[in-house]
């Protein structure tokens, strides 16, 4: 479904990526793991059109993507769930997920019809979400706010979604619920790129996994080979 | 002084404020998305004004005029997007402050050259006589800018919080990257915005003619009064324009009555810097947050 | 000897030939075009300042004209004042009154600026117009132009007077731009926030610049009122203030000699316009320039396009417009359009890039560099607690980025502060640096409360920072990045450092940021441009940077960020060095083994709050940080 062949990418002087390889397969959760720094957000930004890559290719469901604009790329069936949530906070609740579904209701009047039932979809996985559905998205706390971007991805029901760090800065207990989310998601039949910094409870919803570190990929395999490999977990602790 | 006469006077000048703030509110719209304005408005006011005006001398009856001429003006907007705007937020520079003037000035002379330099008068089928309120004269003109304004903006308004593309717009404003990755292309955005500002500048320009007659030189007074109220006003806030046009417009006949008629300019400058001084985000704007 | 020939040959030749023409050419029209040109020189410059560097769209220098003349005129004509007497008038008053304009209007950037100045050049016209018991407002004033020592002035000895204070103010511009003054305003361009957090006040610079470029005004307008002897309020209306940019864009930005040529420009622009075979060949020259670099990048991107269009539609119009003089406003449009999109930097910016290929000019040789010791003297070290943070909170709206942090540094140690993504480490530096102002809690620094919500003034309080995203003076290069920061080292008031004064101050401060570059060892890229170093070299100049300010505390943010392994290994012998002279370190880090190597303590935040502390072996194996690092278990 998605394919990441050498990608080198970065922002001004520095090149943060050097060389990444990737894939997604259809309806797999894959992990991409690493420490701070590794460059896991950057492949995620590369990805989905927010930076451009200085070179590499990045295919998605056959269509060679890498260089198109973030809005083409998601127009194309790809949803980007980015670090540090980013919901629209002078808007609400509902109004966020509604522009979730922007690229496939119609421009001016009627939108609301037709995206109820996925509204309805993200509401039953989020039930905190509907009881604040009139709420400004900047009021909401932090976990919420990632449960609203996380539904805001859903709600174009994507072809592939990418999740960047949803674990960031919430309470440990928020993290449970957040990574339960994903199992549910995972049941569902999702094609997930996750991104997290919590390797562990990444490698337990993962169907595979790779390592980043230094702008490229030094591990890749199965959680249950990964758990074991001594350089994971040194790459973590020191 | 006889207390209906000021009273008389500060609502002729509250109404005419309108006009600046409908100005304001286009810059506003641009600003959301942008981050950007067009400081050569007052000359989109001004050749939109010169296009309907010919539309009339062509025979076109005003109340097909009216649409046409707002379409003008989106057009116009859309021009200077392109031609002034584009390549400066694509670098991330301010040069759309340089280009936009340039662009108006351009305008200034080719209006000039084609309608020629002299005022000329604007047929409104809007009667100019006047009805009693409350012990103040008020003008069907009067009447007219004030439906044309709080129509033209509720409209949009309605636009913004009712329609997906209208909430597309606030997301754009409120953060351009995430709308970008919700398929929301934020270069057609800015476009819209342009188009919507040059369309109620267009409005701006119709509703005003009768008053001030059309001539090159009509808008270069309207506009910086225009900028005051949305400096002040706040680049962020739609009411809020509203209130500080209206403040504006009384203040500003308050000023001619009592200093003399070359003062007019005074307070909307003066409040300007003041509100810089005291205000900068404006009295119902708000501040941004920054990021290292 | 060759640079000296080279930059101030040029400059002596370009002075003596102007001084000698009066004695060749009579013509007294000939002669007032060049006198017109040393008035709009000077007026330029002074925009220049805002304009160049700044790097902001001043919209109010033509009032400024405006004021000055006013003002020298009224004080020629109603009190018999003499001629220096009547430009210094002019040149203070339009110091004062742009300094006020310069304080509410400096606070913002960009459109906002720009507002504010057009409203002002608006009023000062509108007030110059209605006063008219004071400046006989429309219907004009006329001037007799006053004497110099007795001796009147006739047209050669105006138009000397000119050139003298041209070149004075030339030569003063100088010697204030290669200095500290130079260099900060260079910095506040690239970076007003590293600007203010090493210690330069971004606000008081900004306002300074903008009042003498106003003074600079002042005093053309002084000289522009003796020219003409004649002033009417009409004159300094919004299209001369598009003209001055047109200039000032034309000429070059940022650059002495782009001013000059744009005011040559300007002065010689009406006669340009009204001869139609003189328009016609230069619009066929501009569209030729512009026509060539589509050709030569083979882009047809606006950038390229966009000029050609324009010059095509001026020479269209040169060739079958009949009055010049009623396009004359397109005209100037189409040209400022064409150099605005085609050739940002100018004709000069552009010549200079040339001429700099051609001949190298080499660079004033650097000094010896200063003992280190005497940059960043060994501080006492003892036990006491040098930073504090009581219950520190930063909210921003519903998210608790920092929720509660207590932590005490001891003097003279590194202390670690580490944490997941989002755990809120950054956000408590930048709260304790004075970027965010705390929403509540406590910081002292050495028992005395920190300053907050303000990074000149903690900076001011002996904190020097680097930041987790680059924040150098990227078009700097690396030793001046580092003279800007240093700290108590420029004391030369600005009126003697316009005469030249400040040059012992000037080599002082090249030697000790000499030293401080050879401590990460960077001394040997001294001149590079800090955007053209290695990613690990900008890293370094960053800390070279902020250990200018002499801290007693100094915050680095990530600075093993994007290191390669022998880089990452520099990095801790730098800050191995930087501790050995007793400077107390925060250090936000990812890499443990940087950590391990260098801190001795740690606090790990979650959170926003803290969830461990202790040495970092301790730390390490405490079940809460394994669990906030690796992930909980479900």
């Amino acid at each position: 479904m998605l394919k990441v062949e050498n990608l080198y990418a970065g922002y001004g002087g520095a090149e943060v990526l050097n060389g990444v390889n990737l894939e997604v397969k259809q309806g797999t959760v894959v992990a991409l793991i690493g420490a701070n720094g590794a460059g896991k957000t950057t492949t995620m930004r590369a990805v989905s059109g927010m930076i451009k890559p200085s070179a590499g290719k990045v295919t998605l469901e056959g269509t060679e993507v890498e260089g198109y604009s973030a809005s083409r790329i998601a127009r194309l069936g790809l949803s980007h769930s980015p670090e540090g949530r980013k919901v629209f906070g002078p808007l609400t609740v509902e109004d966020n997920l509604l522009l979730g579904a922007y690229r496939q209701l119609p421009r001016f009047f009627g939108f609301k019809a037709k995206a109820q039932v996925e509204l309805e979809k993200v509401y039953a996985l989020f039930p905190r979400l509907k009881e604040r559905r009139l709420q400004h998205a900047g009021t909401l706390s932090g976990g919420e706010q990632q449960m609203l971007a996380i539904g805001r991805a859903l709600m174009a029901q994507p072809k592939v979604m990418l999740l960047d760090e949803p674990s960031m800065g919430l309470a440990p207990v928020i993290v449970q619920e957040v990574f339960a989310t994903i199992r549910r998601l995972k049941e569902a039949g999702i094609t997930l790129l996750l991104v997290e910094q919590f390797a562990k409870s990444a490698l337990e919803v993962a169907d595979y996994a790779y390592v980043m570190e230094r702008g490229r990929i030094a591990v890749e395999g199965s959680p249950a080979e990964l758990q074991k490999d001594e350089r994971v977990l040194s790459a973590y602790l020191g | 002084m006889d207390s209906s006469v000021i009273l008389q006077i500060i609502v002729s000048g509250a109404l005419m404020g309108l006009v600046y703030a409908l100005i304001a509110y286009g810059f506003q719209l641009t600003y959301a998305t942008s981050k950007s304005l067009n400081f050569g408005q007052g000359e989109l006011v001004m050749f939109s004004a010169f296009c309907s005006l010919t539309l009339q001398d062509w025979g076109v009856p005003y109340w097909l005029m009216v649409p046409l001429g707002l379409i003008i003006g989106a057009v116009l907007g859309l021009v200077v997007e392109h031609a002034a705007v584009r390549l400066a937020l694509e670098q991330k520079s301010e040069g759309w402050i340089l280009l936009t003037i340039i662009v108006g000035l351009f305008a200034f002379s080719l209006a000039e050259n084609i309608w020629g330099r002299d005022d000329r008068p604007f047929p409104t089928p809007i009667p100019s006589d006047s009805f009693n309120v409350f012990g103040i004269d008020i003008t069907w003109t009067e009447v007219s800018v004030a439906v044309g304004v709080l129509g033209i903006m509720g409209l949009v308004e309605l636009f913004k919080r009712r329609t997906l593309l209208g909430k597309a717009f606030d997301a754009v404003s409120a953060d351009r990257d995430a709308a970008e990755l919700m398929g929301i292309s934020a270069t057609r955005t800015v476009m819209l915005s342009y188009g919507l500002s040059g369309m109620v500048a267009a409005l701006a320009g119709i509703l005003v003619s009768p008053i001030t007659t059309v001539g090159p030189t009509m808008a270069s007074a309207i506009i910086l009064k225009a900028f005051s109220v949305a400096v002040v006003a706040g680049l962020n806030s739609g009411f809020g324009v509203v209130v500080v046009g209206l403040a504006l417009g009384a203040i500003e006949n308050l000023a001619s009555l009592y200093l003399g008629s070359g003062w007019r300019e005074a307070p909307g400058l003066v409040l300007l810097i003041m509100a810089l001084a005291l205000r900068p985000n404006g009295i119902f704007g708000k501040a941004t947050i920054r990021k290292v | 000897m060759k640079r000296f020939l080279l930059v101030r040959g040029a400059e002596l030749l370009a002075l003596l030939v102007l001084a000698a023409i009066p004695l060749f050419i009579k013509n007294p029209f000939a002669l007032g075009l060049l006198t017109l040109l040393a008035i709009y020189g000077i007026l330029l410059i002074g925009l220049d300042v805002t304009v160049g560097y700044l790097g902001q769209v001043n919209l109010g220098q033509a009032g400024f004209l405006g004021i000055g003349a006013y003002t020298a005129g009224l004080l020629v004509a109603n009190c018999n004042a003499g001629l220096f007497t009547s430009l210094g008038a002019a040149f203070l008053i339009c110091l004062v009154l742009g300094a006020l304009l310069a304080l509410p209007a400096l606070r913002l950037e960009g459109p906002q600026f720009a507002l504010a100045t057009l409203s002002f050049g608006a009023l000062a016209v509108t007030v110059l117009n209605e006063w008219e018991d004071l400046t006989l407002g429309a219907q004009g004033l006329s001037i007799d132009r006053p004497t110099l020592f007795g001796h009147p002035l006739d047209a050669a000895w105006f138009y000397w007077l000119c050139v003298v204070l041209l070149a004075l103010v030339w030569l003063g511009m100088k010697n204030l731009l290669s200095s500290q003054w130079g260099r900060a305003f260079e910095a506040l361009r690239d970076s007003p926030i590293a600007t203010d957090a090493m210690g330069v006040g971004t606000y008081r610079h900004k306002v300074i610049a903008f009042a003498f470029g106003s003074a600079l005004g002042g005093l053309a307008g002084g000289l522009y009122a003796f020219n003409f002897q004649y002033l009417q309020p009409q004159s300094f209306t919004y299209e001369l203030m598009v003209i001055l940019l047109l200039g000032v864009v034309l000429g070059g930005r940022k650059n002495l000699w782009g001013a000059v040529v744009g005011a040559a420009f300007i002065v010689l622009l009406p006669n340009l316009l009204s001869n139609p075979m003189l328009f016609r060949a230069f619009s066929l020259l501009g569209f030729a320039i512009a026509a060539f670099a589509v050709i030569r990048t083979r882009s047809l991107r606006f950038q390229t396009l966009a000029p050609v269009i324009a010059m095509g539609m001026l020479v269209v119009g040169s060739f079958t417009v009949q009055h010049t003089e009623d396009w004359r406003k397109a005209i100037f449009a189409l040209m400022l359009f064409s150099v605005v999109v085609g050739l940002p930097e100018g004709l000069m910016g552009y010549a200079g890039k040339v001429l700099s290929k051609l001949f190298r000019v080499p660079a004033a040789p650097l000094p010896e560099a200063s003992n280190l010791d005497d940059v960043v003297p060994m501080q006492q070290v003892n036990d006491n607690v040098l930073l504090e943070l009581r219950d520190l909170k930063r909210h921003f709206g519903g998210v608790k980025a920092v929720d509660g942090v207590n932590l005490k540094l001891t003097s003279g140690s590194v202390h670690g502060l580490l944490g997941p993504n989002g755990s809120g480490k950054s956000t408590a530096v930048n709260v304790i640096s004075g970027l965010y102002a705390p929403t509540s809690g406590q910081m002292m620094l050495d028992g005395k409360e920190l300053p907050y919500g303000s990074l000149y003034r903690v900076a001011g309080a002996g904190v020097a920072r680097t930041f987790q995203n680059l924040q150098l003076f990227s078009e700097l290069s690396a030793i001046h990045n580092v003279m800007v920061a240093l700290r108590d080292t420029y004391k030369t008031p600005w009126p003697l450092v316009l005469f030249g004064f400040a040059r012992k101050e000037e080599h002082k401060a090249k030697a000790d940021a000499l030293a401080l570059l050879k401590l990460v060892g960077l001394e040997d890229q001294a001149r590079t441009k800090a955007k053209d170093l290695t990613y690990g070299a900008q890293r370094f100049l960053e800390i070279a940077r902020a250990l200018a300010r002499k801290p007693r505390l100094l915050i680095l943010d990530e600075p093993a960020a994007g290191l390669a392994h022998p880089d990452a290994h520099h990095l801790v012998e730098i800050v191995k060095r930087v501790h050995g002279r007793g400077i107390s370190i925060v250090l936000i880090e990812h890499h443990m083994d940087v950590v391990s190597a260098l801190c001795s303590t740690v606090t790990v935040l979650d959170g926003g709050q803290v969830i461990a502390e202790g040495t970092p072996d301790e730390v390490k194996r405490h079940p809460k940080v394994v669990a906030a690092y690796l992930g909980a278990a479900a």
